[in-house]
């Protein structure tokens, strides 16, 4: 279909398209386009001006900063699932990109374009919340940073703020004996996560469990983190049982979504089997003391 | 699709009751919208501009409020259509004194269709569930002022 009338402008730096967003309250940015331009040809969004931050040089880019990993916001899914320095510091990250859509929505949709579009089925919010991301937000006041647990707060709804944007993402770089893992249950047409869980964790050195942190997605109206998992998990012996008891709690005080494909009950069970499954993973993938 | 849920309002019940069918207050506390006439007795022409992030959509639709038993029950039904879809539903809502205030029971039953339903079929419980959860918050400061206490009527 086609999308309504709009004006298309291309920013060269961040400020300029803070500057254009400032003087348009219906502006949208678009930087990968791939959730944005869908909504755009059905008519359900009409944004008057779209700002393009997609080609911004230096908002693309996977470094070492300060001991953790920045990530610029316009980097795309496929940079991330292919980066070599990732798949050696936070293989988390790598292995959750190569999850996202198809390879041609890999290649064109952006971290930070998807975590600001926030979908209740996105990936990316998932590993956000287990490797505890800081989103770095700009406006023309200046940057301000928010931890991920704070960053997601409904169907669609960030805590960006009109006139803001996304800059970067920072995540601390994983140390010691940690393990990562992210499992899916893709749904057969669109490739969204039915449930996605991400699993983050460190053991001590006699093989119990230091921290866990984990992040699920697809089952709510958001991204959440699963605090009685995580506190069940938190200093227990790792085999079968404790997994599965922690696991248990993944769909604790959730309002799951239901759809066609799955109902709200299932979702719920599904959040169960799939925590377990990445809490598993995540310990197989623990470098060996 | 069904919502339900009950809600708790730190006020008596008759304020509450007033509140949720008085125009005025239903057009400043439903999400979006931008007005509502009174066409006839209990029935009114709404305009909503509703959404839910990048989306949005702006509906059009007549809402009667229907077996009126102030203070504790009335109906609600919402017959809306816009670009993205249409949407059709009947809402009960149940008024119970409790804990020295209000809880509203309410239970939805919506029929959304066209583009929306289409495409958006695996987000609109969720939105629907996150508009009637902002309707209840703006209910909420009507009535109490935000502070959680009553206002002097």
């Amino acid at each position: 279909m086609i999308p309504a009338q709009f004006d298309y402008v291309r920013a060269n730096t961040i400020d300029e398209a803070l500057a254009l967003l400032a003087q348009n309250e219906d502006a949208k940015i678009l930087a990968g386009g791939h959730s944005l331009l869908p909504a755009m040809k059905l008519r359900l969004a009409m944004p008057s001006l779209l700002v393009d931050i997609g080609r911004i040089k230096d908002l693309a880019y996977i470094r070492e900063e300060n001991g953790g990993i920045v990530i610029g916001a316009a980097t795309t899914h496929y940079q991330i699932e292919s980066s070599d320095l990732l798949k050696t510091i936070c293989p988390l990250l790598p292995q959750c990109a190569g999850h996202i859509g198809d390879v041609q929505v890999r290649n064109k949709g952006t971290i930070g374009g998807s975590v600001a579009h926030a979908d209740p089925a996105g990936d990316w919010p998932a590993a956000m919340i287990a490797l505890n991301a800081e989103m770095i937000i700009a406006s023309k006041s200046g940057e301000r940073s928010v931890k991920a647990d704070d960053f997601f707060v409904d169907l669609m709804t960030t805590a960006i703020e009109a006139g803001e944007i996304l800059r970067e993402i920072r995540v601390s770089k994983p140390g010691g004996r940690t393990g990562h893992s992210y499992v899916k249950m893709h749904h057969p047409a669109s490739g969204f996560a039915v449930v996605g869980v991400a699993a983050n964790l460190s053991l001590t050195s006699d093989g119990k469990c230091e921290r866990a942190s984990i992040g699920i997605t697809g089952v709510a109206a958001k991204a959440f983190r699963p605090n009685g998992v995580e506190s069940a998990l938190n200093g227990a012996a790792l085999n079968d049982e404790t997994i599965a008891s922690a696991a248990a709690h993944a769909a604790d005080d959730i309002e799951a979504n239901g759809d066609l494909f799955a109902s709200a009950d299932y979702r719920k069970h599904l959040a169960e089997v799939y925590t377990r499954r990445a809490i598993s993973a995540a310990i197989k993938s623990v470098p060996p003391a | 699709m069904k919502i339900e849920g009950t809600h708790e309002i730190k006020a008596p019940r008759e304020v509450v009751y007033q509140a949720i069918t008085d125009p005025q207050i239903l057009q400043r506390c439903i999400p979006g919208c931008q007005s509502l006439d009174k066409t006839e007795e209990n029935t009114y022409i709404a305009t909503m501009k509703a959404g839910v992030g990048s989306v949005k959509g702006t509906f059009k639709g007549n809402v009667r409020l229907e077996d009126m038993q102030p203070p504790t029950h009335y109906r609600m039904t919402v017959d809306g259509k816009g670009a993205p879809g249409f949407v059709k539903g009947t809402g009960i809502f149940n008024l119970e004194e409790r804990n020295g205030g209000t809880a509203i029971a309410y239970e939805g039953e919506m029929k959304v269709g066209g583009v929306i339903a289409g495409v958006g079929q695996r987000m609109i419980e969720a939105a629907a569930k996150m508009l009637a959860h902002q309707f209840f918050t703006s209910l909420d400061k009507e009535i109490s002022g935000g502070d959680g206490k009553p206002v002097a009527q």
